[in-house]
């Protein structure tokens, strides 16, 4: 019994370890793991035989061939290897004419001047970037409902730039996760933090800020396991799992690095949401700045011409200040009004204060008309209305407008101020007022149409006023009743907070001086600032000084209009967030709080390094870390080799496969680190090795022994990428336009395709110049309908991490190839490029050159002889078909053929349609 | 067929078969399992695969009402809201909920419809759904869904990836994964849609971490039934055809050269492709259908319908379609609730009707699972500014505590409400029903068992339910 009890106590107590938040749990589950040892670079295995191999790679793989019988294919053909090689390190194939030294004498030094070539060249960084890109989930729209699109493409720009400049791959790693951390941050540093400002966000109604945010943290830290520790940490963001290396205290640990960033969505007005958090402007492009200087120019003109005029101002004010004071001092006065009945509809409260203004408060309804009923006492005559808008502290930045929707823009829009006495309406002639927003003049308020207004934007802050001038003058002998009006139905709650009526007696000439600077004129003293306010009115009133101020105004705008280029960056919040577990990985329902930390399982923490991303950054590429150099070799081997050492690219945990050759993944691994983390430096390696460079011919006896290619006795065969194709196509055909960077391109693609509906939903407007053809790195991503041949190619939406892309092999990418707008043209061109190639006379001899530029190869009598006849046939056919030529060839759009080519290029299509459908051209093998 | 051509492509389906052997979990995991659509017969991943148990249906046409449709004015009669109409909403209701639009605190809107009770198991229908009732006793209504999003994206996602956001499979992939097809000729997962794109976009019927041959593939009914369709101008079928023999002459030739099974796959797929080329428009051209047919559907040949679209899902279905996905898009009715229901109503109930009949007297209804859904509800509250409104322009907010799908067909016990909700229609009182128990009873019907449905990627055993799912046997026959 005794014993009994304490089975289940010990068993209980396991139960109670695993459901625990446990590190020493943890570390047993991955106890000895190969991978989260540190690589230590092996000896290079003798090989038996004394082979002339071209790299050290190849000790490894025919270590493991001659244990399992196999030996390495010969060298590929020596146009097969520059194919290879073009298509690896630049992504098109070589066209005639490149690469020539190797072909004329194809040993190991051409070869490797070749590969130097390539690793040199521009296109280098826009062949590899595509991989890391999918990595990055780089896309150009948000994601979700409407899918809006996002401005970050200085970012893809930035990786490019940083593959071909050789950037060491840590410093890669650092810039990325935390170049604004990096003291003295430079401009590029900053732009690489786009890297974690990609993940999706929905900008929907009734979305809730703080939950988009937790999704892209949650996002960021599965995205960073995932790429540089090819580690799946999404398990432990929920549970603990027995089988897991890390806990799910130690992922929201991991969390506590990113948590410190601003919400990212924003509420603009009503139920709109708009995608905000941290952007950056980019330096102006040199257009943009030419015009800017253009302006700016003209605006020192105009502005030293202001200057000019004001200096002789101060002695003309001198002289209008006495006369104008004479004239005040005769010049009729305002007479307040006392307001008997006010109301406001909508359900709005008042309070009439001492100074006789109504004070608006409580709800603010949608739409409001005030009402205001008079009987006035004490003046005689009225010839003119005033209407100020006070100021007041229960609205913001004190008004003078209530206006809930945009409420940092405290507007009111008075669409009809009237006035009726005794029940009948009078009639203004003018109105002036102190201030009038663009195209809401004062004069609206008092022309009966209901949609023009009186409104104040950008002016809050400040009182205004308007001065309605009576038709006829009022005697007031007559009159009983005054009852006024205030129309303000444009909605948003834009209504006035405070205001007050007063009438004059007099005449309304002398009245156009504002009240604050009739009161200035009047005052015994003045302060500074009504000094200043006074000759500010009075330069205000002088004709040209107005003329330049509008024309100031005008170029100010038009200078503003010229907005540089933006991206998408991180930015640390000054102060930290707190940190809790979330359980079961729910934001609402948090436990206990956690700090920043790395897993117990991963090398330690230096604690000289800081608690933010930037440490985070530092531990993830210091040399003791024995996952990230592993998991970037293995990644790039798979690129080259068809698959990854360690297949599971994405996985290098317990679950995940075992590396086929540990020892070549140690010696790369360390390799990497002690060139100084250099990309270049170990993809040469690779190419190098004979196991690059073998022939890619399957053998009976490989698909026996190794049919997966596991031990690489050949070269692979692999289909190329969605992107590689196209660049490839475009190449081919002639079309491939070189020019790198910017915003993204929009090449055609079938109608209908991007057909989310909803508030500044994009339009796909298809490219007509050289935008058309450039290359697919430049592509705009579309998260929700990404662009429709990279589809069927298998191109991921970019909504999460992608490590490594699917191959199918469908009927949809044949039709793709075959009748894609796009790839049409591209034969069309090819067409043109064939049969204008000068120094060809013969079918067979256009054939042969159409070879050379398509597959980097010579046509093989067979081949030759097939099209040969099927080219007769089709021109037989097109012999008595004029109008299905003109048809076929008017399909190229983007381009111009001579009329008189017309019948050859029809006929040629079929030959160009032919070789871009071929496997061997989709293909790298 | 020259002899070492035939040898290779004998050791592509051996290849096929050796992998598919090691369970279809290891699919994902080589590139050459990728290969190989719709052709190979005997071979390749959407080879149709024997079922977990024995299968209750073999096909599914599952219609999403994109925007969520109010069930309060459809499937779910609430007569205490109605008679409390025009009332606050009690707090629980309101306070501390997460709405889309509604801001302050709403009244109750009761619904304008009547209600008639139809069929042997008197299922109470909206009036707007009278030929629906014709066929009541096929259909089963769960009244008590309940999903954890209230937005359209991220609910639209949950709906079909049991996952809020981006990155997982559609229950179409995971049933492609699961079963393969039966027709050859086309694919095992078939698209179409009426309206604009659901918010969550192609997402919805993207293969997630499975192999992107699962993916949907839509049959537009504007332009190309499927993208690339149709060749260029000035080339007919006769230059086509002469044009896909010279790509597989030269790559037979390079093939016998090469040996690389792929390339035999290629060939293949070039003869469907062109294949497809005649005999897809040929599947979405209405116009040879029985009149009497077109109109039980209400279908037009040549236009854009959810009618149009219910007949094309029982032309796949014919032909062997897996999994057939219907989106209608119109249902979210934050204003002009009854202005706009009756009519949306009308687009789904002939055709609904219809379709179910057609297939029943084709002796098809057994084998196919049909499903109305969505990714909500509504609110029984009102939503509308309550000034300056028309009262006939009220509408109701997005709703995920409950809400009502429709089932019927393959192994569905006809004429059945399934769980109820409290007297307002606002959160289940009897029997809730997650989106997860939903999905694990779809893929219960198709024979699939949800937590065996599993696909290893990054490490762990991925399921369409994650770690829950109950099946809704109170459904089934």
């Amino acid at each position: 019994m005794g014993l009994k009890i304490f089975h289940i106590h010990f068993r209980l107590g396991l139960l109670l370890g695993f459901l625990q938040v446990a590190g020493p749990l943890a570390a047993d589950a991955s106890d000895g793991h190969w991978a989260y040892e540190r690589p230590v670079r092996p000896e290079l295995p003798r090989l038996a035989k004394r082979e002339s191999q071209g790299s050290p790679v190849d000790h490894f793989i025919q270590d493991r061939l001659a244990k399992a019988g196999l030996e390495y294919s010969r060298l590929a053909k020596p146009e097969r290897q520059l194919r290879r090689l073009y298509l690896d390190l630049v992504g098109r194939p070589p066209q005639p004419g490149e690469g020539l030294p190797f072909l004329a004498n194809p040993s190991s030094r051409e070869y490797e001047r070749l590969v130097d070539l390539l690793l040199a060249s521009p296109q280098y960084g826009e062949k590899w970037a595509r991989r890391w890109l999918d990595l990055a989930r780089y896309a150009d729209s948000n994601g979700f409902q409407a899918d809006q699109l996002r401005d970050s493409w200085a970012y893809r720009d930035w990786v490019i730039e940083a593959f071909n400049s050789g950037m060491p791959f840590d410093q890669f790693a650092i810039e990325q996760l935390a170049g604004d951390l990096l003291p003295g941050a430079t401009l590029t540093q900053k732009i690489a933090t786009g890297f974690h400002r990609t993940p999706t966000c929905n900008v929907e109604a009734g979305v809730h800020p703080e939950s988009n945010r937790v999704n892209q943290v949650i996002d960021r830290v599965n995205t960073t396991g995932t790429v540089f520790l090819g580690t799946t940490l999404e398990c432990a963001q929920c549970h603990d799992h027995k089988y897991d290396p890390i806990s799910m205290k130690e992922y929201y640990e991991l969390f506590a690095f990113f948590n410190n960033t601003p919400l990212e969505v924003k509420n603009t007005s009503g139920v709109t949401w708009d995608f905000y958090g941290p952007k950056m402007d980019l330096p102006l492009s040199r257009a943009k700045a030419a015009s800017r200087a253009k302006l700016a120019d003209e605006m020192k003109a105009r502005e030293d011409e202001k200057k000019s005029i004001q200096r002789s101002l101060a002695v003309e004010l001198k002289e209008w200040e006495a006369i104008v004071i004479e004239q005040l001092k005769t010049a009729p006065q305002w007479t307040a009004l006392e307001i008997e009945k006010f109301e406001a509809t909508g359900g709005a409260s008042h309070t009439i204060k001492d100074d006789l203004s109504v004070l608006v408060h409580g709800k603010n309804p949608d739409k409001s008309t005030y009402t205001a009923r008079v009987k006035p006492e004490g003046v005689q005559r009225i010839s003119a209305i005033r209407l100020e808008t006070l100021l007041d502290d229960s609205m913001k930045k004190r008004g003078p407008g209530r206006n809930f929707d945009v409420p940092e823009n405290p507007n009111f829009v008075l669409n009809e101020f009237s006035l009726k006495v005794n029940g009948e309406k009078i009639a203004f002639s003018r109105a002036t007022a102190s201030f009038s927003q663009a195209k809401y003049d004062v004069a609206g308020a008092i022309d009966g149409k209901a949609k023009t207004a009186w409104a104040v934007n950008p002016q809050f802050g400040r009182p205004h006023e308007a001065v309605f001038l009576l038709k006829n003058e009022l005697s007031v002998k007559e009159v009983s009743l005054l009852e006024f009006q205030l129309v303000q139905h444009h909605g948003g709650g834009r209504t006035i907070g405070r205001l007050r009526l007063s009438v004059v007696d007099g005449d309304p000439a002398k009245l156009s001086l504002p009240s604050d600077v009739q009161t200035i004129l009047l005052a015994e003293k003045r302060t500074n600032e009504q000094t200043k306010r006074l000759a500010g009115y009075y330069a205000s009133q002088h004709p040209r000084l107005k003329e330049l101020d509008q024309r100031l105004v005008k170029l100010k705008s038009e200078r503003n209009a010229i907005r540089p280029d933006s991206t998408l960056v991180m930015n640390e919040m000054g102060g930290a967030r707190e940190t809790r577990v979330m359980l079961r990985g729910d934001y609402l329902n948090t436990g206990e709080a956690v700090s920043s930390g790395t897993p117990a399982v991963l090398h330690s923490f230096d604690d000289r390094l800081p608690g933010n991303r930037l440490g985070l950054a530092k531990w993830l590429v210091a040399p003791e870390n024995p996952l990230m150099s592993r998991v970037a070799v293995n990644r790039w081997w798979a690129s080259f080799m068809g698959q990854g050492i360690v297949s599971t690219q994405e996985d290098f945990g317990t679950q995940g496969e075992a590396p086929t050759h540990p020892g070549l993944l140690d010696w790369l691994a360390v390799e990497l680190v002690e060139s100084g983390w250099s990309m270049k430096h170990i993809h040469k390696l690779i190419v190098m090795s004979h196991a690059y460079r073998q022939s890619s011919i399957v053998s009976s006896g490989h698909l026996e022994k190794d049919p997966a290619n596991k031990l690489y006795a050949r070269a692979p065969r692999v289909r190329m990428s969605a992107e590689m194709i196209r660049d490839s196509a475009l190449a081919t055909s002639g079309l491939l336009e070189g020019r790198m960077f910017g915003p993204p391109i929009y090449p055609p693609q079938p109608d209908g395709i991007w057909r989310h509906v909803g508030r500044n939903a994009p339009k796909f407007v298809p490219a007509t110049n050289e935008n058309r053809f450039r290359r697919g790195v430049y592509v705009v991503w579309r998260r929700g309908a990404p662009y429709a041949s990279f589809v069927n190619f298998d191109a991921p939406d970019r909504g999460a991490c992608v490590v490594d892309r699917p191959r199918t092999n469908t009927p949809l990418q044949a039709l793709t190839l075959l009748n894609d707008h796009a790839y049409v043209e591209m034969a069309l061109a090819f067409a043109n490029r064939i049969v204008s190639e000068p120094g060809l006379a013969t079918d067979e001899q256009r054939i042969r050159f159409a070879f050379r530029v398509a597959l980097s190869r010579e046509a093989k009598p067979v081949e030759v002889g097939y099209l040969k006849s099927l080219l007769a046939k089709r021109d037989a056919e097109l012999a008595n078909a004029p109008k299905t030529a003109e048809a076929l060839v008017g399909e190229a759009r983007g381009m111009a053929f001579t009329k008189a080519a017309t019948k050859c290029l029809a006929k040629w299509f079929t030959v160009a349609n032919i070789l871009l459908n071929l496997d061997e051209a989709i293909v790298k093998g | 067929m020259i002899p070492k051509q035939n040898y290779y492509l004998n050791e592509t389906r051996r290849e096929f078969l050796k992998h598919t052997g090691a369970g279809i979990g290891a699919l994902g995991l080589a590139s050459a399992m990728n290969g190989n659509l719709f052709a190979a017969p005997g071979a390749g991943p959407l080879f149709p695969r024997k079922p977990h148990r024995p299968a209750r249906a073999k096909n599914i046409i599952y219609i999403h009402l994109v925007g969520g449709p109010s069930h309060l004015e459809l499937f779910d009669y609430k007569p205490e809201l109605v008679r409390r109409n025009g009332e606050k909403c009690p707090d629980h209701m309101f306070k501390g909920k997460q709405l889309a639009f509604i801001r302050e605190h709403p009244t109750l809107l009761g619904t304008r419809f009547k209600y008639h009770a139809h069929g042997q198991g008197g299922l109470k229908l909206s009036e707007h759904l009278p030929l629906m009732g014709t066929i009541a006793d096929e259909l089963a209504i769960v009244k008590t869904v309940r999903t954890e999003q209230f937005n359209h994206a991220p609910a639209q996602l949950f709906l079909h990836t049991g996952f809020e956001r981006f990155g997982r499979p559609g229950i179409g992939s995971w049933v492609s994964y699961g079963l393969g097809t039966e027709n050859r000729d086309l694919p095992s997962y078939v698209v179409l849609i009426t309206g604009s794109v659901a918010g969550a976009g192609n997402s919805l019927w993207g293969s997630g971490f499975l192999p992107t041959l699962h993916q949907g593939v839509e049959f537009r009914s504007k332009g190309d039934p499927v993208l690339f369709l149709s060749n260029p101008k000035g080339i007919d079928p006769g230059s086509r055809r002469d044009i896909v023999d010279g790509i597989n002459f030269l790559n037979k030739t390079a093939l016998a050269d090469v040996g690389d099974p792929e390339i035999a796959t290629r060939i293949a797929q070039y003869e469907l492709a062109y294949r497809m080329q005649s005999s897809v428009p040929e599947l979405m051209e209405i116009r040879n259908e029985r009149t009497a047919t077109l109109e039980a559907y209400g279908a037009k040949p040549g236009a854009t319908s959810l009618a149009n679209n219910c007949l094309l899902a029982r032309r796949l279905v014919e032909k062997g379609v897996r999994f057939v996905q219907l989106f209608d898009q119109g249902w979210d009715h934050h204003s002009g609730l009854f202005g706009s229901i009756p009519n949306k109503a009308r687009q789904l109930d002939r055709p609904v009707a219809a379709l179910i009949a057609d297939l029943r007297e084709r002796g098809l209804l057994d084998e196919t699972l049909i499903v109305i859904g969505a990714e909500f509800g509504r609110t029984p509250m009102l939503q509308g500014l309550s000034n300056n409104r028309a009262a006939n322009n009220v509408g109701r907010d997005h709703h995920k505590e409950a809400y009502s799908m429709v089932f019927a067909g393959g192994g569905i016990r006809g004429g059945v409400s399934h769980g109820a909700t409290d007297e307002l229609g606002y959160a289940a009182v009897e029997d809730p029903v997650h989106i997860h128990d939903i999905n694990a009873t779809i893929l219960h019907q198709l024979g699939l068992d949800h937590e065996r449905l599993t696909f290893k990627y990054q490490g762990r055993q991925f399921r369409l339910t994650d770690v829950h799912g109950e099946i809704v046997h109170g459904i089934l026959s």
